[in-house]
């Protein structure tokens, strides 16, 4: 079941990376505040038209008046505590029977955004490597290797420099390398495990570029979340090799803030929209 | 079945958590905005809620000791909780009687050998207005100005509403075509005296007044308020409905409603809803909203109203539609209204209700306070809000059947019984008043049902078997069950009372022309047809009629054009138009046509007796003011016969008319009057009775058998 999983998304995310490309167009040329707006504007009605579908609109609708009449009997009837409290004990009921009714647009919805959000990480959630930064490349081994490690070595590239290692953490089944970025653009580095070859893309520049700080394992939540590189075999001796991306610096579309900001956003979107649309949340 | 609806949806729920909650942490945040904002909603209203309670919770005791020091001592010296008054407008002691006798109402059988059955003696005109005025205020219509439902502008001799007057705001800013105004509207309430439950509301007592007529616009009081009787349409008038019609023949005018003549391209017809005058537009232009109904066979339609699309079905009436007016950029009038099929083929027909003001977003205020009819909008959907919701002008114009109408008005009362049951479970200490028109409208148009004499039934051939006015009887004995088993506590008064009872209204007195006839009115024949009274030759008559209460003299002074000096040659203009009105008589029919004739100066006492009309008018059995009267119209007779609908009437002689009064304790006042329940109610939560009411509390009995004045004197 996992491994049909895991296939599934692994097919999925061949045509949205595909699809994903097509961001680089406004996400490299325009700000990064822009274009993560620009996103959770058009994600903010998406997902509402989405959300007007799959839910109960009349449902919702009732329970949204209930509420409203309970929170207006507060006030009206202010002075009778047995009003007060039977309205209250309505309002929060009313607030589960929101949730309730939220849970099937949720569940819908679950999967589209966590994809697209997989690949909006590709573009805000590091930023690439500055030609002559270092930074530290881990490749790591299936758990149940046994016996002798085969021999790992990283093969000269223009692109980088290994400057010291492997380094080996048998505790971990790890090996990392450090390495200093030297030309920019897109590289891959070659990896020569025994008599067999991997590879791990490996991205320097300036500005926005579609980074894949991780090439996954055959797991369907590593290949949901680095959705940028073709995920090891579940029979491969290399479970993963990843580089450590620096920080982007950035409240609108840095680490893990741009997330933040697509949820405000895109809510603030959609709940602007939602009189025009018709839609009741 | 229900059960396991509720199963399946736990079932859901549980492995909906579980799904959520069993997926990586990363994954949790990827939810995603359109859950998000639904999660976000939710927890927004727990908390406001949590907000709200917390502060309801710790001002409470704050708010009781400010009205302890106020000396709002409530329930004090109260001898009830709680204080419930079903009003029943023109349920009728004679036929009440007759059904109980038959053992057709089994709940009011049990309250009248139990506690108390009683005629309730009514007011002087016996009209709704005055009658519900006297009911609040406790006093005689002098004291609070109600005389009929229409009195003359004194100033023109024109028509207009006794009981509220609207005027626009007085300063305006002009922008290009628009004006926008600064301030509200003037809108004013035109009777006076206090009501009872604002008596109440200041000895800390609170009251739910719901669809009293003639409390519009509301008053603030402690309490809540929905106005009634004599809240406008969105035009402003008192109801009118629009008939949309293919048929070129069908272009005629209508008394309460409007005729558009449309046309058919294909199988679309496009038309407009008419509301009233844009008031930010310089040349008051008529709010319009376009609508299509686009036919789709014999029996139904599609109904587009802006980007709103509802299926029309042929003889059943949509739910309450909301629709809106655009009268600026950006700024709306809503409304409500109902759409009624009658024929989509060959002929197209369309009745519209009149558009009543939208209770969630009110263009004018309806309820006190102003959020209390958007409560009452979000707790049971729209409703009607207009004062007579029931659309008799329709029936009586031919443009309703009789079942279309007896619909709105079951619909109505369903919708009034919502909003009366939610204040009974709400106000366990206090006062609750909920009337229902119902009763009034369906007597006044379905009397011909059991009158066979009745000029409305010469027409046909074969009169449908059917007893509607009995049917109406016993669906208010079973609305009176459920609101005795919601009043079953031994601290809960529960009154049922009518302001007036009913009788046949078979012909109508043009009381102009019999003044017209004895010399003392002149008309200019010319003009004769003419409404309003514009026929009238001011500087020669000495009296006229208008309305359905009586007849107004010309005095100097008083009357734009008056001619009659007040003093000694009015009292004898009274008394002369007295004595001989009385002797009217129906040689057509054998009857005499009145029976009492009141000098407003004896029969009132209070500051606004000379506001009332001199005479008012006693009719007999049978007959009334001609509807030419009402409006001020003199005809070439004085007897016309009454076909219409509106075949019922009360507004004769009030000793033929008595009210009923229902309690669930035994009242010993041998005659109960209608103005005596609201010094009975201050009286029994022991709040004195202002000195200004003419009413006298009644002797209710308490729970252990002893009446109310006995244990005040103790």
């Amino acid at each position: 079941m996992m491994h049909f999983l895991t296939q599934i998304i692994n097919w999925i995310n061949v045509p949205l990376n595909a699809a994903g490309k097509f961001l680089s167009i406004p996400v490299c040329s325009l700000p990064g505040w822009l274009s993560n707006t620009l996103i959770s504007a058009v994600t903010g009605v998406v997902l509402l038209i989405i959300f007007k579908y799959t839910s109960n609109q009349k449902a919702i609708g009732r329970v949204r008046d209930n509420i409203k009449a309970d929170m207006l009997a507060l006030k009206l009837f202010k002075d009778s505590i047995t009003v007060t409290l039977q309205s209250q004990g309505r309002v929060f009921k009313g607030a589960f029977q929101l949730l309730f009714h939220a849970v099937k647009p949720m569940l819908v919805m679950i999967i589209p955004v966590s994809l697209l959000l997989a690949q909006m990480g590709t573009w805000y959630q590091s930023r690439p490597l500055l030609p002559g930064e270092e930074t530290v490349v881990t490749l790591r081994f299936n758990s149940d290797i046994e016996g002798p490690w085969p021999k790992v070595d990283i093969e000269p590239t223009t692109a980088v420099d290994v400057t010291s290692g492997p380094v080996r953490i048998f505790s971990k089944k790890e090996i990392c390398w450090k390495i200093r970025a030297l030309e920019g653009g897109y590289h891959r580095i070659i990896v020569q495990v025994g008599q067999r070859q991997i590879d791990k893309e490996l991205a320097i520049g300036d500005g926005f570029m579609r980074i894949s700080p991780e090439r996954p394992r055959w797991h369907w939540a590593d290949i949901l979340l680095y959705p940028g590189e073709k995920p090891f075999g579940p029979d491969s001796v290399v479970q993963s090799i990843s580089i450590e991306y620096p920080q982007r610096p950035s409240r609108t579309s840095g680490t893990d803030w741009w997330l933040g900001y697509f949820f405000v956003a895109s809510l603030v979107f959609a709940l602007i929209f939602k009189p025009f649309l018709k839609v009741r949340i | 079945m229900l059960v396991s609806q509720r199963c399946k949806n736990l079932k859901f729920l549980f492995l909906a958590i579980v799904i959520v909650l069993t997926i990586p942490t990363q994954a949790q945040a990827y939810i995603g905005p359109g859950a998000g904002f639904a999660v976000v909603g939710s927890f927004l209203v727990m908390f406001t809620a949590l907000l709200s309670a917390l502060l309801a919770l710790f001002t409470w005791p704050m708010r009781y000791l400010i009205r302890a020091i106020r000396g709002r001592h409530a329930f004090a010296r109260s001898r009830v909780k709680k204080f419930v008054i079903l009003g029943l407008d023109g349920m009728d002691y004679a036929m009440t009687e007759k059904m109980l006798s038959e053992g057709k109402l089994p709940n009011l059988v049990k309250l009248r050998d139990q506690a108390c059955f009683k005629p309730l003696a009514t007011t002087i005109p016996t009209i709704s207005p005055v009658a519900w005025s006297s009911f609040q205020t406790g006093s005689n219509p002098a004291k609070h100005n109600i005389f009929d439902f229409l009195t003359r502008d004194k100033r023109n001799y024109q028509p207009r509403l006794s009981s509220v007057d609207i005027r626009g705001p007085r300063r305006k800013i002009t922008l290009g075509k628009y004006q926008f105004p600064l301030g509200k509207a003037d809108i004013r309430l035109l009777r006076k005296g206090k009501p009872f439950w604002k008596t109440l509301g200041e000895h800390g007592i609170f009251s739910s007044v719901i669809r009293v007529p003639i409390t519009f616009p509301p008053e603030k009081f402690h309490g809540v308020q929905l106005s009634g009787m004599c809240v406008p349409d969105l035009r402003g008038t008192q109801g009118m409905f629009s008939f949309y019609t293919t048929k070129k023949e069908d272009k005629v005018e209508h008394t309460g409603g409007e005729n558009f003549y449309v046309t058919k391209n294909g199988n679309s017809v496009k038309a407009e809803l008419i509301g009233s005058t844009n008031p930010l537009r310089k040349d008051n232009s008529i709010l319009k909203c376009p609508f299509e109904v686009t036919i789709k066979d014999e029996n139904s339609a599609d109904i587009k109203i802006g980007r709103d699309s509802y299926t029309l079905e042929k003889d059943v009436y949509t739910n309450w539609i909301k629709v809106s007016f655009r009268a600026a950029p950006g700024i709306k009038v809503y409304g409500i209204c109902k759409f009624l099929l009658l024929s989509a083929a060959p002929e197209f027909e369309l009745y519209v209700t009149p558009i009543n003001i939208d209770p969630e977003k009110p263009a004018m205020p309806i309820s006190h306070p102003a959020i209390y009819s958007t409560y009452l909008a979000k707790r049971q959907g729209s409703f009607a809000t207009l004062g007579l919701a029931e659309d008799s002008w329709a029936l009586n114009e031919k443009v309703l059947i009789d079942n279309s109408f007896l619909h709105q008005c079951i619909e109505t009362d369903q919708e009034r019984e919502k909003m009366f049951f939610d204040a009974l479970d709400k106000i366990k200490h206090g006062l609750c008043v909920c009337v229902f028109d119902g009763t009034d409208r369906i007597q006044h148009t379905f009397w011909r049902d059991i009158d066979e004499e009745h000029p409305a039934n010469r027409e046909q051939e074969q009169r449908p078997q059917r007893n509607i006015i009995e049917e109406l009887y016993q669906r208010m004995d079973i609305l009176v069950g459920k609101t005795l088993a919601k009043c079953k506590g031994k601290d809960t008064i529960l009154m049922i009372i009518s302001d007036h009872g009913f009788n046949t209204f078979r012909h109508g007195v043009d009381l102009n022309r019999w003044l017209e006839e004895n010399g003392y009115l002149k008309v200019k024949d010319s003009q004769r047809n003419k409404k309003h009274l514009e026929c009238v030759d001011w500087s020669k008559s000495r009296a006229f009629a208008i309305g359905l209460a009586g007849i107004f003299l010309n005095l100097k002074g008083r009357e734009a054009q008056g001619i009659v000096e007040p003093g000694a040659e009015a009292a004898q203009l009274r008394n002369e138009i007295a004595k001989k009105l009385i002797e009217l008589n129906d040689a057509e029919h054998g009857q005499r046509a009145i029976k009492q004739v009141y000098n407003a100066m004896e029969v009132y006492q209070g500051p606004y007796k000379n506001e009332a009309p001199d005479l008012i008018v006693g009719y007999n059995r049978g007959y009334r003011a001609s509807w030419e009267t009402a409006i001020g119209q003199v005809t070439d007779k004085i007897f016309h016969d009454n076909t219409k609908a509106w075949s019922g009437d009360h507004c004769i002689d009030h000793s033929l008319v008595p009210g009923v009064l229902f309690c669930n304790r035994a009242i010993t006042t041998e005659h109960p009057r209608l103005m005596d329940i609201g010094p009975t109610v201050l009286d029994m939560f022991g709040v004195a009775v202002p000195r200004y009411m003419d009413g006298k509390p009644l002797a209710v009995t308490d729970v252990d058998g002893n009446k109310n004045r006995k244990k005040q004197a103790k």
